[in-house]
């Protein structure tokens, strides 16, 4: 095994292969000709398909399927066309015709010595993807998160109309839209990505040109999404149900075309990461010897692969009816929208773990170095995370016990969901079990874990009453729901999130994460969060349905609650993307280990070299043996 | 430069970085798998829940059994021809190019099939749709079997003018990169039969 | 604390425990736990009586009862692990370097995984035997009722209900029932999906094209019940409410021949 020596990169010849296309790519390029393939769709099938596809049943739309063949056509053009302009099809086309990309083509990939420049590019560093990912996530969370404030002035007070019901239909489902892919890749993308590779010593990702590829095709969802204002929003809420998704403006269209795409970033990202960890470890990490975040982003990532071409069968059915007029869920014709409520919920049930676990193991990765104990019960953390990622392919149809679709399969799905707390249980064990007798070292990432906590327990408790099929006859549908939900995504894996930028800002970016504004943000977030959803919880508890643009007055003051915590976490937020603007700007230079870590991402210095590691490192014992005299 | 020609995936041993790719094709197989089951559990549960009687409304015609089965022949085709090029070395080329025009006209007849479909039907004003749960869960066969064939014949065709170059860099992983591939065709007969299977049932 | 390290190393079990149960940071962490406990129990016996509205049926009760006493069992795991890391965070080592000693280095603690995993076990088939016995009491009642009930034929369409009861030959867009009658409710939509929801009644089922899904309930409280839309249903889904009335039997028979003269349908 041979590596290079690392030299400081402006050292080192900036590889420049001769007549190679791919030193003048970068997303430039991607855009301009990704916009010229969907203009090109736009017109040809504009001028040449027209009347075939004029088709017309049940409803009255006499041109919109027409409308929704171009307009799905032009995403995907503007998607492959962005994929060809940037270069991500030179690799496959020259493994095609049998001249495989060059060492040197390879190197220049990689982006070595290319300064701020390769951040636009077509890089295959994980480093640099992970940073392209952290950047991306947190534009989304901003679009999202101000959706949200949107939504909650709105909500405000009883008939205040401030925003009119068509638009906060829509304002509510892409703010969910928003938030759920920016949640699904909040951790794995900026983490998995720069961080875990060098947790687990290795010198990059085990298919870096797909690695860049996740990244890229998933930037080429975000204006699909973002078309979805300018094409009328859309009306159906996140789940986008059948048939109303059906029924829904040319807004769905971009729904449906970023779900699309997103699912083939997702596999492509999976499968990387998935193979990275199993196939790519140091020498001497064996099993029993990786960090549990690592475990956890692979568990997460390994759930998302078989669970979201689901998801992507439902949103091409729902294409397929918008646009050729098959009916799927159109029950003139032998559909059913019970069909699109199982595909959904049979990716969507996993995925809300995809989204909370490599939170949670971000937590159990940090609380050891700040409690200076080992983690407790390394195997309870695995089988937790291992039942939890099992049962959830089993539990998908809670999220329907009052569809009606089959009321006699209710017990079983209450039974195997009841049955997610015991695995769930066990992960509050490993962290209290760590916190036990330890004086932890209260740092913002140390912070992130007890707002964990409360936060879990809360969303956790609640989920017991939503899980038992009675009382879910009251609260499906209505704001508890949402709340419960919002404990869980944003209480527990949100917060994991923000805890694991702090713990490995360091290590990104070379500086540290500014204290004081971290602690303010902290508790304007955590409070206003709680406050803004013991709100909710009384609003649904009370009756009040979700997702409704107006409410009674009856719910007046539990609604005024919780648009008043909205904005402390609003605040909060804005001081947190200070705290990370100023900090990467002008922080404080980060020492090597600030934390004293034991892992392997803390013996690389900043910045860190392209392969990571001058030698290959050799593992020898776990990365949690903090104590004294340990038993 | 000397150094960086070792650069990257190259400096782990052809051994090891075949089995990664395995894996990730193994991987990707996953995803695919799920794709099919979750378009078989349409059909089934469709069929099943039948409803307002439009599963297959009378007067609907459907596509032959023989028809849907003829049409996945071609993976199955490519399963054995590959199974026969990785033991003898010297019929890779022939095998992927018979491969490569097998899928063309296989996805031609899909392509048919699409262009001749028996059950789109005119409403009062004369326009088209599919008419029945059968129609519309049909084309979504006629989709995944067309981006079989077309990702089967991407890599016969890449395996076919990589085997005429024949002096690439790394035989080791050149042959890895077959028995890959294999694990690939493997998947698309079973998913084809997978497919063929469920539309039968009309 | 290196000293009581120690003393967990002492020979009997007995004596262990004993020493164990004297440690301070034990004895608070107990304390915090029987304070947290005590903190979940009034909040789940308090609040939900409170924050939720009038029980009108014997499934609202069922309801109210199972949000109320899930919260009181899993009251005392949040109780021990909110104590935990409450004594933990009361100890915490502040400043910029890292604490100079490190703690105990407990890897794991075979007995603690086993009785924690059993707990939880236990508190999972307690829930799951609850609501089976919940949904078994319902479906006898529904069984037991279902000679004499009263079907009401609910459509939703965007955006209001419509109430047709076959039997009267009435239609309504306000939902009348008489006390203490077993009633079903024959679900159905006449486009998207809405979810069909009297909210005081305590049950909920959603309105599908072209299939009838059931829901059933027994009012037996007199009052004014809420009926609202709980599945995005479009526009005006916030809108889609009206409101249902409970009422005795006399006035719901004279309600019934009021609204057949006037040709059998009703505003």
């Amino acid at each position: 095994m041979t590596t290079l020596s690392h030299k400081p990169a402006s050292a080192r010849p900036i590889p420049n292969p001769e007549r190679s296309l791919i030193t003048r790519l970068n997303m430039g390029s991607g855009t301009v000709v990704g916009i010229l393939f969907a203009v090109i769709t736009y017109y040809l099938l504009r001028h040449h398909f027209g009347s075939p596809w004029r088709v017309n049943h049940g409803m009255d739309m006499t041109n919109t399927h027409f409308v929704n063949v171009t307009i799905l056509c032009t995403m995907f053009a503007w998607s492959f066309g962005f994929l060809v302009g940037i270069g991500a099809l030179i690799g496959p086309f020259r493994w095609l015709i049998g001249k495989d990309l060059t060492a040197e083509e390879q190197l220049y990939l990689a982006g070595d010595g290319q300064g701020i420049k390769r951040y636009f590019k077509y890089c295959t560093d994980h480093k640099v993807v992970g940073i392209q990912y952290l950047v991306g996530v947190m534009a989304m969370l901003g679009v999202g998160g101000t959706m949200a404030m949107m939504i909650r002035t709105n909500l405000a007070t009883p008939g205040s109309h401030f925003i009119a019901p068509i638009i906060y239909n829509s304002l509510v489902g892409l703010h969910g839209i928003t938030m759920i892919i920016a949640m699904i890749i909040v951790s794995t993308g900026p983490f998995g990505n720069y961080i875990m590779p060098i947790m687990i010593g290795a010198a990059d990702m085990a298919f870096p040109r797909l690695n860049a590829l996740s990244w890229w095709v998933l930037f080429t969802a975000i204006p699909v999404l973002c078309s979805a204002w300018f094409l009328g929003g859309i009306p159906t809420g996140w789940t986008a149900y059948a048939p109303l998704s059906d029924q829904a403006g040319p807004g769905m269209n971009a729904f449906l075309a970023t779900i699309i795409i997103f699912a083939v970033s997702t596999a492509v990202a999976g499968m990387n990461i998935t193979t990275t960890v199993v196939a790519m470890r140091a020498k001497g990490m064996k099993w029993n010897r990786v960090p549990i975040f690592v475990v956890g982003a692979t568990i997460s990532v390994a759930l998302a692969i078989p669970a979201f071409p689901t998801f992507m069968v439902a949103m091409i059915q729902t294409g397929l009816d918008r646009t050729i007029s098959t009916g799927f869920y159109d029950a003139n014709v032998g559909g059913s929208g019970w069909l699109y409520a199982n595909l959904f919920w049979i990716m969507g049930h996993p995925e809300v773990y995809v989204i909370l676990i490599p939170g949670v193991a971000a937590l159990m990765e940090i609380a050891p170095v700040f409690v200076r104990k080992p983690l407790f019960s390394y195997g309870a953390a695995i089988a937790g995370f291992a039942g939890i990622a099992g049962l959830s392919v089993l539990v998908w149809a809670h999220h329907m016990y009052m569809s009606g679709w089959m009321p006699s399969l209710n017990g079983p799905f209450m039974i195997t969901t009841e049955f997610i707390s015991v695995p769930t249980g066990l992960l509050f064990l490993v962290l209290v079990g760590t916190l036990w007798r330890g004086k932890p070292w209260m740092k913002m990432p140390m912070l992130s874990v007890y707002a964990f906590i409360w936060d879990f327990l809360i969303g956790g408790i609640t989920g017991i009453y939503l899980s038992d099929v009675p009382a879910d006859n009251y609260l499906h549908g209505s704001m508890f729901v949402t709340a419960h939900f919002h404990y869980t995504l944003m209480g527990a894996a949100l917060t994991g999130a923000i805890g694991a930028l702090a713990f490995w800002f360091p290590k990104m970016t070379g500086r540290m994460l500014n204290d004081r504004a971290s602690y303010i943000s902290f508790w304007l977030i955590q409070i206003g969060f709680n406050v803004l959803f013991l709100g909710m919880f009384m609003a649904g508890a009370a009756g009040q349905p979700r997702r409704v643009a107006d409410y009674a007055q009856a719910f007046a003051h539990a609604n005024l609650i919780s648009t008043i915590g909205a904005y402390s976490v609003g605040l909060g937020m804005i001081v947190l993307l200070w705290a990370i603007i100023h900090s990467w700007r002008s922080g404080i230079i980060a020492p090597m280990n600030p934390w004293g870590s034991k892992t392997l991402e803390w013996t690389v210095p900043y910045p860190v070299p392209l392969v990571n590691f001058d030698e290959p490192p050799v593992v020898t014992s776990d990365p949690y043996n903090y104590g004294r005299s340990a038993k | 430069m000397a150094t960086h020609t070792e650069f990257h995936v190259h400096h782990d041993s052809p051994e090891k970085v075949g089995r990664r790719e395995r894996l990730g094709v193994r991987l990707l197989i996953v995803a695919d798998g799920s794709f099919l089951f979750a378009i078989i559990f349409s059909w089934f549960y469709l069929r099943n829940l039948n409803v307002n009687n439009a599963w297959l409304p009378k007067g609907v015609k459907t596509f032959s059994t023989a028809s849907s089965w003829w049409v996945i022949v071609p993976f199955i085709i490519v399963f054995i021809a590959h199974r026969v090029s990785m033991r003898n070395r010297s019929l890779r080329v022939p095998a992927m190019a018979l491969s490569t025009v097998l899928l063309i006209i296989g996805a031609w007849y899909q392509w048919h099939q699409v262009c001749n479909m028996p059950f789109v039907a005119q409403d009062a004003n004369g326009r088209p749709f599919y008419n029945g749960a059968y129609a519309s869960n049909w084309i979504i066969f006629a989709g995944t079997n067309m981006f079989h064939y077309i990702i089967t014949a991407f890599i016969t065709l890449g395996l076919f003018l990589r085997g005429l170059r024949g002096n690439l860099l790394d035989p080791v992983l050149e042959e890895w990169r077959q028995r890959v591939a294999g694990s690939w065709f493997t998947w698309v007969m079973i998913g084809g039969i997978l497919s063929a299977f469920t539309t039968s049932f009309k | 604390m290196a000293h009581h390290d120690d003393q967990d190393l002492l020979p009997t079990p007995g004596q262990r425990v004993g020493t164990f149960l004297k440690r301070k940071d034990v004895s608070q962490t107990f304390v915090l736990g029987i304070f947290f406990t005590a903190v979940f129990v009034v909040l789940g016996l308090w609040v939900y009586p409170h924050w939720m509205p009038n029980v009108m049926s014997k499934e609202m009760q069922g309801n109210e009862d199972i949000m109320i006493w899930f919260t009181v069992i899993s009251a005392p795991i949040a109780g021990v692990v909110l104590a935990i890391a409450m004594e933990s965070f009361i100890n915490m080592h502040r400043g910029d370097t890292p604490p100079p000693e490190d703690g105990p280095g407990i890897k794991t603690h075979g007995p603690v995984v086993v009785i924690w995993s059993a707990v939880s076990v236990l508190f999972t088939i307690v829930a799951i035997v609850w609501g089976i016995t919940e949904m078994n009491t319902w479906s006898s009642d529904a069984l037991a009722g279902s000679n004499n009930a009263l079907v009401v034929d609910v459509t939703g369409s965007q955006w209001n209900w419509s109430f047709n009861y076959p039997a009267q030959g009435i239609t309504s867009h306000e939902l009348n029932l008489p006390i203490n009658q077993p009633v079903e409710f024959r679900v159905i939509s006449a486009d998207v999906n809405h979810s069909f929801w009297p909210v005081q009644l305590g049950v909920k089922v959603d309105a599908n094209r072209l299939s009838t899904t059931i829901a059933r309930t027994t009012p037996d409280k007199l009052g004014v019940f809420d009926v609202k839309c709980a599945e995005l249903c479009g526009l005006n889904h916030a809108y889609m409410e009206t409101s249902g009335h409970v009422e005795s039997v006399a006035d719901f028979n004279s309600w019934v021949s009021q609204a057949k003269a006037t040709g059998g349908t009703q505003q």
